[in-house]
């Protein structure tokens, strides 16, 4: 691999010293996180502006306007949304642009909307309670592959094992001789009764999973009672405020996972800033030319010391 | 006439979107993806917009040296400098011509009886490709230019420079036997949304900066889970119970206490999650084909702006 | 002045401490990883089997619709995917329809399509990958705005919406991979990389119903939960959705990348998170009880 130009290296340092100045917002809002501040919306406004005329304007419009004549109207509305930007007098001629666009987007959420967010989930709603627990000397390599534990080379191996000797309990499948003691182990990690492999696979068909089916039950009650709290028609006394309040801790749980995986989100962005510092998301050439945690090391004693200097500079100020 | 002439316009697109869906000719297929190119468009201009924008609300601040107005000329300088970099310079100054190719006789060469011999003449900061055989730099450490020996024939030669915003050689080289081929490139800089200032002030100011801003909230959010996460009764406590089981589960740490603690994160996400998230979908859905059938309909109007 | 009781004093200290316990647990666990195992859980299992029922020769479409700041959840799983395709020998069409990627996807196809991934991975022993050549084995359709317009008229007419060509200029007709594919579904897969809208909602809502398209999810740990009932009506074949999936499908492919070492800190973190939620309520509670007495 050829070595990172000098320029990238300083680019790097540059971003890491960005990275700090944002930072240091934690502190309280600063110079620094101020200059960083204008500069990433200044840098973000001029590259959107040329990419979208470059990816999606030019493209699309301007090279079109010689051989495909109707695109004289695109223009049109382009020029009236130019001319709400730049006066007031006219600016109601912007109202086209905008209502093409709203009523466009409008148009085509109706049936795309009501087939995936409604269709979709109402039909699934609707779909039997019971739950079985999957055969495993009949079932076939998809189905088998969903099973806790299984994997599809597991799967496929269940399969040629029956075809010698169907299984004559669970303990007999997950014990054959043709799975590896990785594979044994990954299936033993996974029995349980409740969630797990026994809970989920048999060798009689038709066997009931029966905390399958009181989920089941579950999900559906949980939805009703969701939509009824939603629902303002009624007033939510008795039976009604009852059953709404149950659908209130449905949708709360919900939440709760909701926020639970929030908080790994964020705390993943700042993990990223760390691994970018550290080097561990480039070549482990170009992190060695970069030195990363002396970039962050240098880079916070200067906006420490700035900030320091310019709170004394404050303070002096308020004194005097 | 001012709010009608559009609204009219807005119900004609509106209700052709809705009933497009129904029809399947191609007539009508080619008419959708029309105006569906016309949204883009629109869609693209009003981020050019924004940034006429950005000159309108920001020059008379930087006039008047209103609050802040140093950073406002930081910010004006700087989508200056992105906007030049986004323009395609080198189309005034380059021929497009990526390299030349010089056949010779390979006289008392080392390439056996088939074989063909490419050399590459460019500079230590590129990386070359020929063939199957894996890339490497074009010089070696002594400065010594890269020689390949290859089967006579087709053969893809790639010149190329690892760091993004320059001009590629890939070439389908005809080489007969007992011959050199020299490739001489030079990958020349490109300006323009590929081109390397714009690369590198993507690479080294908006991404970093873009990555740091979102990275705040972990911190906002430790701060908000001491100050404000309260139990106060029983829908905060199931909210935060379910939370703290799915973090835990979530975690590889979860895996570690118990399998049985990763199953019920898993159980919480799929039944009660699920139905809650259904719940609110469909009443999302109603409500959003509502507003579009307001839209489309022409009832709803407030997205016009006032007389 | 009477001293505020000390819940009040500890409900009202300063934040900036908090926001340092915060940065040690991020820094100190990659400094001095716990290395815990990782699990992978059911819907990254059934992303993973997705993409390894894919033939040699098939073509599968990758759209990274991302920024900069959710590359720590995404890349990852990018990563992982290119090998797992690469190595299968399938090939590959990328797009995007955030206006904040196309710098980074085109890094991103140099770096992990161009090149050989398998080598990039310390101590990786699965089957190798190779270098995949632009317009041969992979293309770059490009960037489009419009978001989920871009995305009907992908499922409609896919050629159109790229005016017919890839984003170097070639035209399809000229790239032999590109034979058949005319709409979205013609490919045997789609791969969503998500970090938020438009993305996974708008290809189910808008194309994956009308078309029946197969498709898996790869998206930020914060839009998880918005995904899974799409994943549970079998919308979806298969969804990783945050760090600690990534690093699951990390696990199932083989390899050891920056989410595994991600997801390590996340048991510190989520650690100070659920440690503020309880110490937060244990002095909310202590505080009321003290002054409840303090009425009485």
């Amino acid at each position: 691999m050829t070595a990172l130009p000098l320029i990238d290296v300083i680019g790097a340092w540059l971003g890491i010293f960005l990275t700090f100045c944002i930072l240091s917002f934690l502190y309280k809002d600063n110079p620094f996180y101020k200059f960083a501040e204008h500069l990433f919306v200044g840098v973000s406004i001029g590259y959107v502006v040329t990419l979208q005329y470059q990816d999606t304007i030019e493209p699309t419009l301007i090279s079109h306007l010689t051989d495909q004549w109707w695109k004289i109207f695109p223009l049109i509305l382009v020029a009236l949304m130019l001319v709400k930007a730049m006066s007031r007098r006219y600016a109601w001629l912007g109202r086209f642009p905008l209502a093409f666009a709203v009523a466009l987007y409008a148009g085509l959420a109706i049936n795309a909307v009501a087939q995936s967010e409604l269709g979709a989930q109402i039909n699934f709603a609707m779909h039997d309670l019971d739950a079985r627990k999957v055969d495993l000397n009949t079932a076939d390599a998809k189905t088998l592959g969903g099973v806790p534990g299984m994997s599809p080379a597991i799967a496929k191996k269940l399969i040629a094992e029956r075809e010698g000797h169907a299984f004559s309990s669970v303990d007999d499948a997950v014990s054959r001789a043709s799975l590896t003691p990785a594979e044994q182990a990954d299936l033993a990690e996974k029995r349980g009764g409740l969630v797990g492999l026994d809970a989920k696979a048999s060798v009689t068909p038709g066997e009931k999973d029966w905390f399958g089916i009181a989920s089941n039950v579950l999900l559906l009650l949980g939805l009703l009672a969701s939509l009824l709290y939603f629902y303002f028609s009624l007033a939510h006394k008795g039976v009604v405020g009852r059953v709404s309040r149950f659908g209130v801790w449905i949708l709360m749980i919900g939440f709760g996972a909701s926020f639970g995986y929030t908080v790994q989100g964020r705390i993943a962005l700042a993990i990223g800033r760390a691994l970018d510092i550290q080097g561990k998301t480039v070549a482990p050439e170009d992190a060695a030319a970069v030195h990363g945690p002396w970039a962050a090391l240098i880079s916070a004693v200067i906006i420490v010391g700035g900030i320091a200097f310019w709170e004394l500079r404050a303070r002096k100020k308020v004194t005097e | 006439m001012k709010k009608t002439a559009p609204l009219v316009l807005g119900i004609a697109v509106g209700l052709y979107a809705c009933a497009e869906f129904y029809i399947p000719d191609w007539h009508v297929r080619w008419l959708t993806q029309e105006l569906q190119t016309w949204g883009t468009i629109l869609a693209a201009f009003a981020y050019i917009l924004g940034g006429v924008n950005l000159i309108q609300v920001n020059y008379p601040k930087i006039r008047r040296r209103e609050r802040d107005w140093q950073y406002k000329i930081v910010m004006v300088v700087a989508a200056g400098m992105m906007l030049a970099a986004g323009l395609k310079w080198h189309k005034l100054y380059q021929s497009g011509e990526a390299g030349t190719v010089a056949i010779a006789d390979d006289h008392g060469g080392a390439a056996a009886a088939g074989k063909a011999t490419i050399v590459i003449d460019a500079p230590a900061d590129v990386m070359v490709k020929v063939g199957a055989l894996p890339a490497q730099p074009a010089r070696d450490a002594a400065g010594k230019p890269a020689t390949f020996v290859v089967d006579a024939g087709k053969v893809p030669v790639r010149v190329y420079n690892r760091i993004a915003g320059y001009r590629d050689y890939d070439a389908t080289l005809e080489v007969a036997p007992a011959k050199i081929a020299t490739v001489s490139v030079d990958p020349a800089m490109l300006w323009g949304t590929k081109g390397r200032v714009y690369n590198w002030l993507y690479d080294h100011v908006f991404a970093p900066c873009n990555a740091t801003m979102f990275a705040l909230l972990a911190f906002f959010v430790v701060s908000a889970a001491f100050r404000a996460f309260r139990m106060r009764n029983v829908e905060a406590t199931l909210l935060l119970g379910a939370a703290i089981i799915v973090m835990l589960a979530a975690a590889p740490i979860g895996a570690w206490i118990s399998d049985d603690l990763v199953d019920l994160g898993q159980w919480i996400l799929d039944i009660p999650n699920n139905a809650g998230r259904r719940a609110i979908m469909m009443g999302a859905a109603i409500g959003a084909i509502a507003t579009s059938l307001r839209i489309v309909l022409g009832l709803e109007r407030s997205h016009l702006g006032a007389d | 002045m009477a001293k505020a009781h000390w819940t009040e004093r500890l409900q009202r200290f300063d934040r900036r401490w908090l926001f340092l316990v915060m940065g040690l647990a991020i820094i100190v666990p990659l400094i001095f990883p716990l290395g815990l195992p990782i699990k992978p859980g059911p819907m990254t299992k059934a992303a993973y089997n997705a993409v390894e029922e894919l033939q040699p020769g098939d073509v599968a479409l990758i759209s990274l619709d991302l920024d900069p700041a959710s590359t720590p959840e995404l890349e990852p799983f990018y990563r992982a995917v290119v090998l797992q395709l690469k190595r299968k020998h399938v090939k590959i069409v990328v797009t995007t329809t955030w206006y904040q990627a196309p710098p980074l996807v085109e890094r991103w196809i140099r770096e992990a399509i161009e090149q050989p991934l398998a080598p990039t991975y310390p101590g990786y022993d699965g089957a190798p990958d190779g270098a995949y050549k632009k317009n041969v084995d992979y293309v770059y359709l490009g960037f489009r705005e419009g978001r989920e317009a871009t995305i009907l008229r992908m499922g409609a007419d896919l050629r159109q919406t790229f005016d017919g060509r890839a984003d170097d200029g070639t035209p399809f007709d000229k790239i032999p991979m590109m034979t058949g594919i005319k709409q979205l579904k013609d490919f045997k897969l789609l791969v969503d990389v998500s970090a938020g809208y438009p993305g996974a909602k708008e290809y189910v809502q808008y194309v994956q119903s009308r078309y029946g398209l197969h498709m898996i999810v790869s998206t930020t740990a914060v839009s998880l939960t918005d995904l899974t009932p799409y994943y549970q009506t079998g919308q979806l074949d298969g969804l990783v959705g945050g760090l600690a999936a990534a690093a699951q499908y990390e696990k199932l492919v083989g390899v050891t990348g920056t989410a595994t070492a991600g997801a390590d800190v996340l048991n510190a973190g989520h650690g100070v998170v659920i440690l503020a939620i309880v110490l937060g309520n244990l002095v909310f509670f202590a505080g009321r009880r003290a002054r409840k007495r303090g009425a009485a």
